[in-house]
C-alpha cells in the first residue's frame, strides 16, 4: 500500500473564491478521504436579526451573500409576508422575479467563468465575465446598486421599472442570450473541457436525494425538484419547467447552469411581456404577529430555506436560513473519495460553493 | 403556522426520521429554537419528486441527550454540529463530530443562540 498523505486543499485557492478547507487524504494520485472545515467567515448573522428590528433584516440578510444578495433580501420579506399574512401586489411579484432571473443570469454567468478559469481557458472566463457586466448595468439602471440591491420591503418592492427601462432591459438581455448562446456552444463540445467534466465527481440520482443536494446540483443528477415549480412571485404564469440533466457529473452540472441561464433571460423576457399594471407595494400594519412561518426560493445555487417566527413585537423571536451550499458540501465527501487529485479543484466548484452564504 | 408537522417525543426521532428515508424524501433542514427551559427541534424533509414538505418536531430538555440522526442521512452532520455549538444542543454520536467549533473559534462565545447566550436580549437593551 502506498503511502497516505493528508494535504489541505484551502482555505485560500485559486478556485474557492471564498474559504473553506478539506483535508484531503490521498494515496498516490487518488483521493481516499475527505473532511470539510468551515466557520472562515461566521459573521452571527441569525442572531443579529434577533437583535435588530425586522425591517432592517433585509439589509443584513441581503448580506449573506453578495452574488445572491438580491434573491436573500426578497426571501426574507416574503417569509416576514407570511407571519401576518400579506398579500404582495401582483406587479411587485413581477418585479421580484424579474430581479431574481436577473441575479440568476449574472451569478451563472460568473460561475462559467470561473469554470473556464478553473481549466485555464482564460479568454472563455473573461468572455462569460465582460457579458455579465451587461446584466449588472441593468440591475444597477434598474435597482441603483450593481450587487447589493436593497430591492426588496415586506410588503413589496421599493422602486418600479418603466417603460423606458424596460425597452433597454429587454434590449440588452436579447443581446445577452445570444452572445451567451455561442460561447456555450464552444464550452458544451470543448474537447478539454469535456475531459475534465465528463464522468468526473459522478453523484447518482439516489445519492443525490439522499445527501439532500439542492439546486443545478441535484437537477444534473436527474432529480426534477426547483422552488420555481411551487409557483410563487410570477412563476406560475410563466409556464416555468425545471432544466433536468441525468449523468450527475461535472459536465451535467454545467450544462444544467448553461440551460438555466438561458432559460432564466427567457423568463425575464415573458415576464416584462406579461407583467401587470399597477401598485408595488402595501404597507404592513403593526408588528409581525406571534407566528412562524417558512419560505423556499430557487436562488442561482438551488434551494434557500427561511424560516422566522414573530412574536407581536418589532423583533423577530428566531430566523434561521439554510442557504444551497450548505446542502451540497456534505455531497463532497462521496464525490471527492476515488477521484483523483487534479480533478479535486473541478469537483468542489462544480457544486457552485459559497461559502459566505454557508456560515452566515 | 406551518403545515405537515408532526409532533414527537425524542424516543420516535430515528424510527420517524427512517420512514422519511425509506421514503426517499430529501432532508433540507432542521430548525432550533430556545423555549427558555426547553430546546424545541424541527426537522423538516422534501417528499421526493416534487415540492412538498414535511416536518417532524420534538421539545426536549437542556440537559437532555438527543440521538444523530446522521446514520439515516449524512447530510445533518453540519446542522446538528451548528446546533450543538449555538444552542448547546446535546446531540449524541455524530458521524463527523467537529467538538463544538464548526463555525465558532476557541474564543468565541458559547452557545450564543441562546436567549441568555453572550449576545442575549432585544435590539437597544
Amino acid at each position: 500500500m502506498a503511502p497516505r498523505t493528508v494535504a489541505p486543499f484551502g482555505p485560500q485557492h485559486p478556485v474557492l473564491p471564498e474559504p473553506i478547507q478539506l483535508k484531503i487524504t490521498y494515496e498516490d494520485e487518488k483521493v481516499v478521504d475527505v473532511v470539510p472545515a468551515i466557520g472562515y467567515g461566521h459573521r452571527g448573522i441569525e442572531k443579529a436579526c434577533e437583535l435588530n428590528e425586522y425591517p432592517k433584516n433585509i439589509y443584513l440578510c441581503e448580506r449573506i451573500c453578495g452574488i445572491c444578495s438580491c434573491i436573500h433580501g426578497i426571501s426574507y420579506c416574503e417569509v416576514v409576508e407570511r407571519l401576518w399574512p400579506i398579500d404582495v401586489p401582483p406587479r411587485a411579484k413581477y418585479l421580484r422575479t424579474i430581479w431574481s432571473e436577473m441575479s440568476r443570469t449574472h451569478s451563472h454567468l460568473l460561475w462559467l467563468g470561473l469554470l473556464a478559469d478553473a481549466f485555464g481557458f482564460e479568454s472563455m472566463f473573461m468572455q462569460f465575465w465582460r457579458i455579465r457586466e451587461k446584466v449588472l448595468d441593468l440591475l444597477e439602471m434598474t435597482t441603483g446598486q450593481r450587487v447589493t440591491q436593497s430591492i426588496s420591503v415586506v410588503g413589496g418592492v421599493r422602486r418600479d421599472i418603466d417603460d423606458e427601462q424596460k425597452k433597454k432591459c429587454i434590449e440588452v438581455l436579447r443581446e445577452v442570450r445570444k452572445e451567451s448562446e455561442a460561447l456555450i456552444n464552444v464550452l458544451a463540445n470543448d474537447y478539454t473541457v469535456k475531459a475534465r467534466t465528463v464522468g468526473k465527481g459522478v453523484l447518482t440520482k439516489e445519492q443525490a436525494i439522499a445527501l439532500g443536494c439542492a439546486g443545478p446540483h441535484l437537477r444534473a443528477s436527474g432529480v426534477k425538484e426547483d422552488c420555481r415549480m411551487q409557483g410563487l412571485q410570477a412563476y406560475g404564469d410563466l409556464g416555468f419547467e425545471p432544466i433536468v440533466e441525468k449523468d450527475g457529473d461535472c459536465y451535467a452540472r454545467t450544462l444544467v447552469r448553461c440551460r438555466e441561464l438561458l432559460q432564466a433571460i427567457d423568463l425575464q423576457l415573458e415576464a416584462f411581456s406579461k407583467m401587470p399594471e399597477g401598485e408595488i407595494a402595501v404597507r404592513p400594519k403593526g408588528n409581525p404577529p406571534a407566528n412562524e412561518a417558512v419560505y423556499r426560493a430557487e436562488q442561482p445555487r438551488g434551494e434557500v430555506f427561511y424560516y422566522a417566527k414573530g412574536n407581536g413585537t418589532r423583533n423577530l423571536e428566531r430566523l434561521r436560513v439554510r442557504t444551497p451550499t450548505y446542502a451540497n458540501i456534505p455531497s463532497l465527501l462521496v464525490m471527492l473519495p476515488g477521484c483523483e487529485l487534479p480533478d479535486v479543484p473541478v469537483i468542489v466548484l462544480s457544486i457552485d460553493p459559497c461559502i459566505s452564504c454557508t456560515e452566515r | 403556522m406551518i403545515e405537515n408537522i408532526k409532533e414527537i417525543k425524542k424516543d420516535e426521532l430515528l424510527a420517524e426520521v427512517k420512514k422519511f428515508a425509506d421514503a426517499k424524501a430529501r432532508f433540507v433542514t432542521a430548525v432550533c429554537n430556545d423555549l427558555g427551559d426547553k430546546l424545541e427541534v424541527t426537522y423538516f424533509f422534501n417528499m421526493s419528486p416534487g415540492m412538498e414538505m414535511h416536518g417532524l418536531r420534538m421539545t426536549v430538555g437542556k440537559d437532555e441527550e438527543v440521538p444523530s440522526t446522521t446514520g439515516i442521512f449524512l447530510t445533518t452532520v453540519l446542522i446538528e454540529n451548528e446546533m450543538k455549538e449555538m444552542f448547546g444542543l446535546k446531540v449524541k454520536d455524530i458521524a463527523i463530530d467537529f467538538g463544538g467549533h464548526m463555525l465558532l473559534a476557541q474564543d468565541s462565545p458559547v452557545t450564543p443562540m441562546l436567549k441568555t447566550g453572550a449576545a442575549g436580549g432585544k435590539g437597544g437593551e
